[in-house]
């Protein structure tokens, strides 16, 4: 494969700018839509580890987590060219193809199974920890920890269980014996303070 | 209405809306400039969440996609599109499928299962069957699509929902029944319009059936619909209390 040719870099695979401020996520989204393997395989050493990671969350199950991010992955090499950059960040544009995909999955799975929620329920506590967790190490994901932290607990719990374990919103509201509206309004606020506080900067 | 379903733009944000309502809140976002701005924005935010669920994939994943995408054609930039092209011309009429199919494709394919499901006592060709779920997956993408369209939803008593979505403009309307499962053996969920206080069937589900998108004509003239759980194939008029009642006036 080309990429392989051309060697590289080291601080490629080490590099580990701010997720939205990569300094090169958009010009290699660029050159991937011109049909540049080279620069997708970098593209893909940026991105991958939280693709495969937000979809393992999301999915549990790291063997269809894999072929999930494969598919993911390969959507973004297939439709890089429709990247609309007023719209938004180009890892964001992946992390939101991956998360789309990932929670239709666990709801075409839901459905076939016809599980109740309850498993989800004895989970209620846990991912806002396990996630605090795995982010210790990385600033950017420290920022993000620091910021889930000025959420209320309601509004932490109700994006949380969202974003990470892909339930509806009615769903969470049942998880957290909360009525419909408020957690709408508790998802709307919660990501409002969010994107106020990951635009404040660097206060991990 | 419209400040209705902009409430939904944190649930939208976070993938915690079901494909019905949102359809019905990419509409609302191409028609209001500034619920835009804020629905991208709290994406971008949600997007960040993925920081905090780093993990290394597999070695192999690299390899296979890498292999993947070196087979894979890549689509054509979409947006302001310079001219519409013929028809007639194959590529076209992709692309314009593939603008439209995110919202519909899923809602599509549940209509096809909630036709087979209504249908399959009465129709046995496999044909016509094949035919009606077409005819009726072009309809409901037609329905939901509708510039007027008004989304009602309500919880079902057994666990679950029922959302119906109804058009003047069409004369017509989707009602879209999600149950956490399906009803004890012997018994179906079975669906009614309420029209000058009397139920009419909009058609039953079969038997360990917990999910349906149906479509209905004259929806917008009847002051609701309700949902009961009847014993199988379905009754002439309701024979057991309201799961749900969704009231459309």
């Amino acid at each position: 494969m080309a990429e392989r040719g051309i060697g590289r870099r080291p601080e490629h695979l080490a590099a580990v700018p701010g997720p939205d401020r990569a300094p090169d996520a958009g010009e290699l989204l660029t050159a991937v839509a011109r049909g540049d393997e080279a620069a997708f395989g970098k593209l893909y050493d940026l991105v991958a580890p939280r693709v495969y990671g937000l979809i393992r969350r999301v999915l549990r199950d790291p063997a269809q987590a894999e072929e999930v991010a494969q598919e993911v992955l390969v959507e973004v090499w297939r439709s890089a060219a429709q990247f609309d950059p007023g719209r938004g960040s180009p890892t964001a544009w992946v992390f939101t193809i991956a998360h789309r995909r990932a929670v239709d999955r666990v709801r075409a799975e839901q459905a076939a199974a016809n599980r109740t929620i309850r498993a989800g329920a004895a989970a209620i506590d846990t991912p806002y920890d396990v996630v605090a967790d795995e982010v210790a190490v990385r600033l950017e994901q420290r920022q993000v920890r620091h910021c889930l932290h000025q959420l209320t607990d309601l509004q932490r719990q109700a994006v949380t269980l969202a974003y990470y374990q892909g339930h509806s919103y009615p769903d969470v509201a049942k998880l957290l014996g909360a009525p419909l509206p408020t957690v709408k309004t508790r998802m709307r606020d919660g990501l409002i303070r969010l994107r106020d506080c990951l635009a404040a900067g660097v206060t991990a | 209405m419209t400040a209705d379903i902009h409430a939904l733009v944190g649930a939208y944000a976070l993938d915690a809306v079901d494909d019905l309502e949102r359809a019905a809140f990419e509409r609302h976002l191409r028609e209001c400039e500034a619920c835009r701005l804020e629905a991208d924005e709290l994406r971008a935010a949600s997007a960040r969440l993925a920081d905090g669920a780093w993990s290394v994939p597999p070695p192999r994943l690299r390899d296979n996609v890498l292999a993947a995408i070196a087979t894979t054609r890549q689509l054509p930039p979409s947006g302001p599109v310079r001219t519409p092209a013929p028809a007639t011309r194959p590529g076209a009429s992709r692309r314009l499928r593939l603008a439209v199919a995110a919202a519909v494709v899923v809602a599509a394919g549940a209509a096809g299962t909630a036709v087979y499901a209504v249908q399959d006592q009465r129709v046995r060709h496999e044909r016509t069957l094949a035919e009606a779920a077409r005819a009726s997956e072009a309809r409901v993408r037609a329905v939901l699509a509708a510039p007027d369209l008004v989304l009602r939803e309500q919880r079902l008593n057994s666990g679950g929902r029922v959302t119906v979505a109804s058009s003047r403009l069409h004369d017509a309307g989707v009602i879209m029944l999600t149950a956490t499962g399906a009803p004890p053996s012997g018994r179906v969920y079975q669906l009614w319009t309420i029209r000058a206080g009397t139920p009419a069937s909009a058609g039953a589900l079969g038997e360990g059936q917990a999910a349906s998108v149906q479509i209905v004509d004259g929806l917008p003239d009847s002051s609701a619909v309700g949902v009961t759980v009847e014993p199988a194939p379905g009754s002439s008029a309701p024979t057991a209390p309201l799961d749900a009642l969704v009231k459309l006036t």
